[in-house]
């Protein structure tokens, strides 16, 4: 007997763009499972959809984007390489659709994603600078830098991912009014991770102790930020709980990872492919695939004591890219693809600059990603579609695009497969 | 302005110049010690990290060696702290000439070097990770020195004799002549912009690959200094727990040395006309790391985690008529201004190894002594430096156990090199500095494999609450460690060390977007 | 041997960026300040480790060794693994307490108990027994224990003979099987013959888990190897491996090779390639349309906890997938992580309490589902689960064995009868409750 399990659709990586074209392509009815060596990207990542912050146009710092709806066509049109430019401007808003409704029907009650892609929020960082996002969660909506109040930013003792008198400080600089005020916790330790916090949160005798405290600190018209911890399986529980104990604005400020609103947006996620029959593997790396000339029939993921075949009529492959290891660069400086050795893009000529000195400066070796087709197909292969940080010609950190691409070509991922398959529309 | 008065004022606070100012306060010399940056900014905090036996030089030059051996041996005492007994190995992989083990061997006994030779089996035994196909080995007495340690243990024990002034971020922009008498400098805070004027009996050019400069100023000629630069690449965590040098004529690439929790592989030797040149060239990167393969194989697949350029001075007398019979030894060199040049109140040292400091600064001392006419002998063989009193080295474990018993009451900030808050605000509060890259080179905060990607927003937030300093200087603080560590970063970036970089960036890019702080 | 696996695991520590998951993730870093965590413990201060310098980590030995670190890293760090490694060190240092070495044993308890099991079965019940115990050993009065079955499932096996087939398996069953619970033995024979397998037992022992993560690494590998030993031949003439304790068959699969450097023993190899979880097996066939599913529905509401050690298996939850099968069940999976005894770590005095506040998270999950039982595939973990929340639960293979309407295990037990196992089950926890 040989390992072997057969699925329509074999997923490879538990990120956002990796579940988001798994849960979709459940939903349509096909079997699906997916395979991943670890957690995403979402359990670092702030959990905010950026779809386009910045525009990178060679000026210092650059430029930001109010809304990219209005700034996409553009974009696109100057940048032919970019995920946007392949994927199309006019896939992003359903797949944003798409997820917010995952989200909210999901199995944190009442928790909701707000914004569109008109205008972009504008929400305070950890350091007090201004970082624009498209959709946030409800618990963040409050924190626009645009809107009125003074912010009065709080500082949890035993957490060392969010600064509140830094944070403060620059918020000011950027002509907010604002302030920190430290609460203690009854925490038993000096430091507490973001989730063991989130989790603490959701109790309530322990979020009405911290309300009390805070409570007499406050001023009269003062918005309250927080750290990003205010629970994990009920955050709208938590949050609006503590906006009427306080009779105020309350919203979170995400933390230096790890990332509690990036770790509800990975349970809603998986909640939805789990509702719609879906496997999930975590701990299994793929390593290999076996392929039948331009198709991958089978992939071969490393499980405890021996390999286990994975055969499958498609392949998403949303494995991210260098953080991820999905993509590496050796010290011979060759870049590969890790997963299925296939064909990269973007990297730097041999003998180019992979690098500049300058930190802040756009580095040559960021848009690197999987060579793909116009149908995100990794070049060469019929039914390996390619989705997420995996994509070349982005430079999501400076641009704020990493969750608006993962989304949207998550999405798309599904629609592509979904429409070769003859597929019923989702649930 | 600012003025100042002392016996003694020491430009250059490397190994040689804290070195000098820890000798003179030992003699019960007033002194003052200044340098342009941090202690050990220099060519000292860019070596390798080896407390020679002196075998590297047993075949080449026999004097060093005998001088390294000897030094080595005096270190061990008084600065034992700041050394962890590591031991050293000579090795023969298939890329040396097996004929030099005999040379080797040889001139170890002829120097006066320990040396031992223990079967290849057991040597593999105790670092696995070595090439197998090692055919002879040699065990040395080499170990691992922190030279950041030492300079301010130095610094701190001349403050605590005899009230040394200690003033990093000093640069001497001018060297003051009274006639045939140097009698002073004035020195430069570069942070703040203000000026001092020190005055001083002897002046003390400690600047190693600088000294040409120094001596400049003071308007002497032909102290040429040509400084060879090399470059060192430190891995992510120990590979060899020994210090493990190729048997074979000194050459590029050919030792690795565990200091920390970490192994560096070097150096390189390229001539260069500015002390001021880090430039790291891709071809010694790739013969760095081939030279690395020869010594564990998989070398290349193991993570590389920064890389720097430190500079040798290396002396040529220049000066017309004078013969290099000046040269105390051939390994470094002490020039007294007044017998060369007929101007009193000055002296160069530079050359040498950051083994040989103590050596370096009892002779400049003892010219000091000679200046000043007076009779003060050199006790720095025998007097511990503060912190070395019980003559215990460094063990690595030693952070990790200090953690263990902090555990329940401390937080931690640098959690690759363990530095806990408490500990960081005591040296935010004593040196009273906002450069973030000073508490990486006491503390070693941001130096581990995640090279602050995660301790450096918490270092600039717990210093922006300490000090009510502004907002700038917290951004100011955390950009320049950015700016400044990603130097030593890309050009040896790949393999995990370019997936740590990708999710900083998203930390300080994404999550944080510091780079808008800069509007 | 062991340099090599030293290498593989230290290695691994070169690709930890930090990111602190495993750290979110680790159920009992999040519940005791005492251990400061996998990240911590792991990749971070394996940096400060040297060979000849004596551990200094007294927290290490509050790392239960899990595995969940290690699942979850999406960097690939053997996180767990290097844990084990310190804990290993520091226990050789600082010397095994007698009741590490002896909780470690199941085979030698369980030789004790099984012939006086209703006499051994009271006194582990008796208070004063237990306050003594604790006093004494150290094993917390309110640790839960398993009730000896009073018979072994060897002498069921001895006696059984599987219809010959075509698809042979030998059956590996553990200790808990063994001594405690030869029912669930019995029925994943059952269930296994059910759909066309001929099922072997050979006489077999313990996998050494126990004392591997006890420390006493050298014991363990004693124990791995001879059971290695006893299954091999079998495997070498092609017969699979199938066990429906989780924590031993991840043992036999992979931590024995690496974390007792066993890498590379051929006999462990071998079976180490050639064993299955007995869900995972199921699922297969199911994968491939042999699974028969012709099935009695079983109306009843289950909450399916996967234990950690199964989730090491990197095979995703088969269980849930099977239990899906069944008509009329209604199965709720939780998500917490862990029930906090991870095998004997929850039975020590002083990690008792840790142990609860562990499991708290999953007891009060369990609590909210409004399941009637509770499916787990873990033996000690369902025993600590039926204790903490006093909810009756089966292991998944049981609820198959019900839905398939075959004859009950155990013909010499006179309690068991064709209502199932749950309400046997009720009744061994109410009786726990009485006592
Ligand atoms: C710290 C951080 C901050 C971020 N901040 C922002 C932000 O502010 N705004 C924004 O828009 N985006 C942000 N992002 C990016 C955002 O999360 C992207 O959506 C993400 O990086 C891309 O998602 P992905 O699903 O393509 O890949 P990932 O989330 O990286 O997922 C990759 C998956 O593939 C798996 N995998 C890799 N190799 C294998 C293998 N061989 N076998 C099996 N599985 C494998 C991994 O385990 C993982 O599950 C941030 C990301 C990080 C890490
Ligand atoms: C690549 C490399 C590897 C080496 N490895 C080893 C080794 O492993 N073991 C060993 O024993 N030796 C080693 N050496 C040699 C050793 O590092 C040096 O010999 C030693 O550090 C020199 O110390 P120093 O104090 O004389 O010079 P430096 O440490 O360079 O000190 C000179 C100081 O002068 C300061 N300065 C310059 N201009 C001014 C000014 N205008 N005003 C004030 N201050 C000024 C500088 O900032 C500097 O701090 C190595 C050298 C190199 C280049």
């Amino acid at each position: 007997m040989r390992r072997t399990l057969h699925y329509d659709a074999v997923v490879v990586g538990a990120g956002v763009a990796g579940l988001t074209a798994a849960a979709r392509l459940a939903e349509s009815g096909a079997r699906v499972c997916v395979l991943a060596k670890g957690v995403g990207s979402t359990h670092l990542a702030p959990g905010t959809v950026d779809v386009l912050g910045y525009e990178p146009d060679g000026s210092e710092p650059p430029r930001r984007v109010d809304s990219p709806a209005r700034a996409l066509p553009a974009f696109v049109a100057e940048r032919t390489d970019h995920p946007y430019a392949l994927l199309g401007v006019d896939s992003i808003r359903p797949a944003l659709e798409w997820f917010a409704e995952r989200i909210e029907h999901g199995p944190q009650q009442g928790y909701r994603y707000l914004g569109e892609m008109e205008r972009n929020h504008l929400l305070p960082t950890a350091v007090g600078a201004a970082r624009p996002s498209a959709l946030v969660p409800e618990t963040m909506a409050a924190g626009d830098l645009r809107g009125t109040g003074p912010i009065c930013v709080v500082g949890l003792h035993p957490l060392r991912d969010l600064w509140a008198s830094l944070c403060a400080a620059n918020i000011v600089r950027l002509g907010v009014e604002a302030r920190a005020v430290e609460v203690g916790l009854d925490v038993d330790r000096p430091d507490e991770n973001a989730l063991g916090l989130a989790r603490r949160f959701e109790d309530p005798g322990f979020r009405r102790t911290f309300a009390d405290r805070l409570a007499p600190q406050l001023r009269d018209d003062e918005r309250v930020a927080l750290p990003a911890v205010l629970g994990v399986r009920d955050p709208h529980g938590v949050w609006s709980e503590l906006e009427t104990w306080l009779g105020r604005p309350v919203f979170e400020i995400p933390t230096v990872p790890p990332s509690v609103p990036g770790m509800r947006v990975s349970d809603a996620l998986r909640a939805a492919l789990r509702a719609a029959g879906g496997r999930l593997v975590v701990g299994a790396e793929v390593g290999g695939a076996e392929r039948d000339g331009e198709r991958v029939t089978a992939l071969q993921a490393h499980t405890a004591g021996r390999d286990t075949t994975y055969a499958a009529r498609w392949v998403v492959l949303a494995t991210g890219g260098f953080n991820s290891g999905a993509l590496a660069l050796g010290s011979d400086w060759v870049v590969r693809e890790t997963v299925l050795g296939l064909p990269v893009r973007g990297a730097p000529a041999p003998g180019a600059r992979r690098f500049v000195p300058e930190y802040f400066g756009e580095q040559p070796m960021s848009r690197v990603g999987v060579a793909v087709d116009p149908n995100q197909r990794a070049e060469g292969l019929e039914n390996v579609i390619v989705a997420g940080a995996a994509l070349p010609g982005a430079e999501p950190w400076r641009e704020g695009s990493g969750e608006g691409i993962a989304i949207t070509s998550g999405h798309r991922a599904a629609e592509l497969v979904r429409a070769e398959e003859g597929l019923g529309a989702a649930v | 302005m600012a003025g100042l008065s002392t016996d003694v004022l020491v430009i250059g606070g490397g190994a040689t110049g804290a070195g000098v100012a820890w000798d003179a306060a030992l003699r019960g010399l007033h002194v003052v010690l200044a340098d342009r940056a941090d202690l050990g900014e220099g060519t000292s905090g860019r070596f390798h990290g080896l407390l020679h036996s002196g075998g590297r030089y047993v075949v080449k030059d026999p004097l060093a060696a005998e001088e390294c051996i000897a030094e080595n041996r005096i270190l061990r005492r008084i600065a034992a702290d700041c050394i962890e007994d590591t031991g050293g190995l000579f090795v023969t992989t298939p890329s040396d000439d097996p004929a030099y083990a005999e040379r080797f061997a040889e001139g170890c006994r002829a120097t006066g070097v320990d040396c031992e030779e223990v079967e290849p089996a057991e040597v593999l035994r105790e670092e696995p990770r070595l090439h197998p196909g090692i055919s002879r080995a040699f065990r040395v007495p080499d170990a691992n020195i922190d030279a950041w340690k030492t300079a301010w243990a130095l610094a701190r024990g001349a403050h605590e004799r005899s009230g040394a002034r200690v003033l990093p971020y000093h640069a001497a922009e001018a060297i003051h002549r009274r006639g045939d008498q140097v009698v002073g400098a004035r020195l430069r805070d570069v942070r703040t912009g203000d000026e001092l004027e020190v005055e001083a009996r002897v002046t003390v050019n400690a600047t190693g690959a600088w000294a040409g400069r120094i001596a400049g100023l003071a308007g002497i000629e032909g102290v040429r200094v040509l400084p060879g630069r090399g470059i060192m690449i430190a891995m992510n965590h120990r590979l060899v727990n020994t210090v493990v040098n190729r048997c074979q004529m000194p050459t590029d690439g050919d030792i690795l040395v565990p200091i920390r929790t970490v192994c560096v592989m070097g150096t390189t030797d390229v001539h260069t006309d500015d002390p001021d040149d880090q430039t790291v060239a891709e071809d010694e990167v790739q013969a760095m790391l081939e030279d690395g393969e020869r010594l564990v194989p998989g070398f290349r697949r193991a993570r590389a985690l920064r890389v720097w350029t430190g500079v040798r001075p290396l002396f040529q007398d220049t000066k017309e008529g004078v013969a290099s019979t000046r040269d105390v030894t051939r390994a470094h060199t002490l020039l007294d201004h007044a017998e060369r040049d007929g101007v009193g109140g000055f002296v160069t040292i530079t050359g040498g190894k950051l083994t040989t400091f103590r050596l370096m600064a009892e002779e400049t001392v003892d010219a000091v002594c000679r200046h000043l006419g007076e009779e003060r002998p050199c006790t720095t063989a025998t007097e511990p430096l503060p912190g070395s009193e019980d003559g215990e080295h460094y063990m690595l474990g030693e952070r990790l156990a200090r953690r263990e018993d902090g555990l329940l009451d401390d937080q931690l900030v640098c959690e690759c090199e363990l530095v806990t808050r408490r500990k960081l605000e005591e040296a935010m509060r004593r040196r009273g500095t906002s450069n973030l890259d000073d508490f990486r080179r006491v503390l070693r905060l941001g130096m581990g494999p995640c090279q602050g990607g995660f301790c450096m927003y918490r270092a600039a937030g717990i210093m922006h609450g300490l000090d009510g300093m502004s907002a700038e200087q917290a951004n100011a603080a955390l950009l320049g460690f950015l700016v400044e560590r990603w130097k030593g970063v890309w050009p040896i970036l790949y393999g995990d060390q370019l997936r740590q970089a990708r999710l900083d960036d998203w930390i300080f890019q994404g999550v944080l977007d510091v780079g808008h702080l800069r509007e | 041997m062991t340099e090599v696996l030293h290498e593989l695991l230290r290695g691994s520590l070169d690709h930890c960026v930090k990111c602190t998951i495993c750290e979110t993730a680790c159920p009992f870093s999040n519940a005791t300040p005492l251990f400061p965590g996998p990240k911590y413990a792991g990749p971070q201060a394996e940096r400060y480790r040297v060979e000849d310098e004596p551990s200094v980590e007294w927290s290490v030995d509050y790392c239960s060794g899990c595995g969940i670190c290690t699942q979850v890293c999406p960097q690939g760090v053997k996180i767990a693994e290097l844990n084990a490694q310190a804990r290993h060190k520091r226990k050789q240092e600082s010397g095994v307490p007698l009741r590490d070495r002896l909780i470690a044993r199941p085979t030698v308890l369980g030789r004790l108990g099984t012939p006086v099991a209703p006499l051994a079965n009271a006194t582990l019940r008796s208070r004063p027994f237990r306050a003594a115990v604790e006093r004494a050993f150290g094993v917390h009065r309110d640790a839960p224990v398993p009730r000896f079955a009073g018979r072994t499932f060897r002498s069921f096996a001895r006696r059984h003979s599987s219809p010959p087939a075509s698809r042979r398996v030998v059956y590996f069953h553990g200790c808990g099987t063994e001594y405690y619970e030869p029912d669930v033995g019995e029925k994943t024979v059952a269930v296994l013959e059910h759909n066309g397998f001929q099922v072997e037992i050979p006489k077999q022992g313990c996998c050494g888990l126990p004392l591997q993560s006890n420390g006493l690494f050298d014991d363990a590998r004693k124990y791995v190897l001879r059971l290695a030993r006893a299954l091999a031949p079998q495997a070498r003439d092609g017969a699979l491996i199938v066990g429906n304790a989780t924590s031993c068959t991840l043992m036999l699969k992979r931590e024995a090779r690496e974390i007792l450097g066993l890498a590379d023993d051929p006999e462990l190899k071998l079976v180490s390639e050639r064993t299955y979880d007995v869900c995972e097996l199921l699922l297969e066939l199911h994968d491939r349309g042999e699974l028969k599913t012709h099935m009695q529905p079983v109306n009843e509401v289950v909450a399916y906890h996967a234990p950690c050690q199964q989730q090491g298996h990197w095979i995703g939850k088969p269980a849930l997938e099977l239990l899906d099968l069944v008509p009329g069940l209604e199965v709720r999976e939780l998500d917490a992580r862990c029930c906090g005894i991870a095998g004997t770590y929850g039975l020590k005095r002083e990690k008792y309490d840790i142990a609860m506040a562990t499991g708290a998270d999953l007891f009060r999950q369990i609590g909210a589902s409004q399941a009637g039982s509770v499916a787990c595939d873990s033996e000690t973990c369902r025993w600590q689960i039926e204790h903490a929340t006093n909810k009756p639960s089966a292991h998944p293979i049981e609820l198959l064995h019900r839905a398939y309407g075959l004859p009950p295990a155990g013909a010499d037990s006179k309690r068991s009868t064709l209502r199932g196992v749950m309400t046997r089950n009720v009744e061994r926890v109410r009786n726990r409750a009485r006592t």
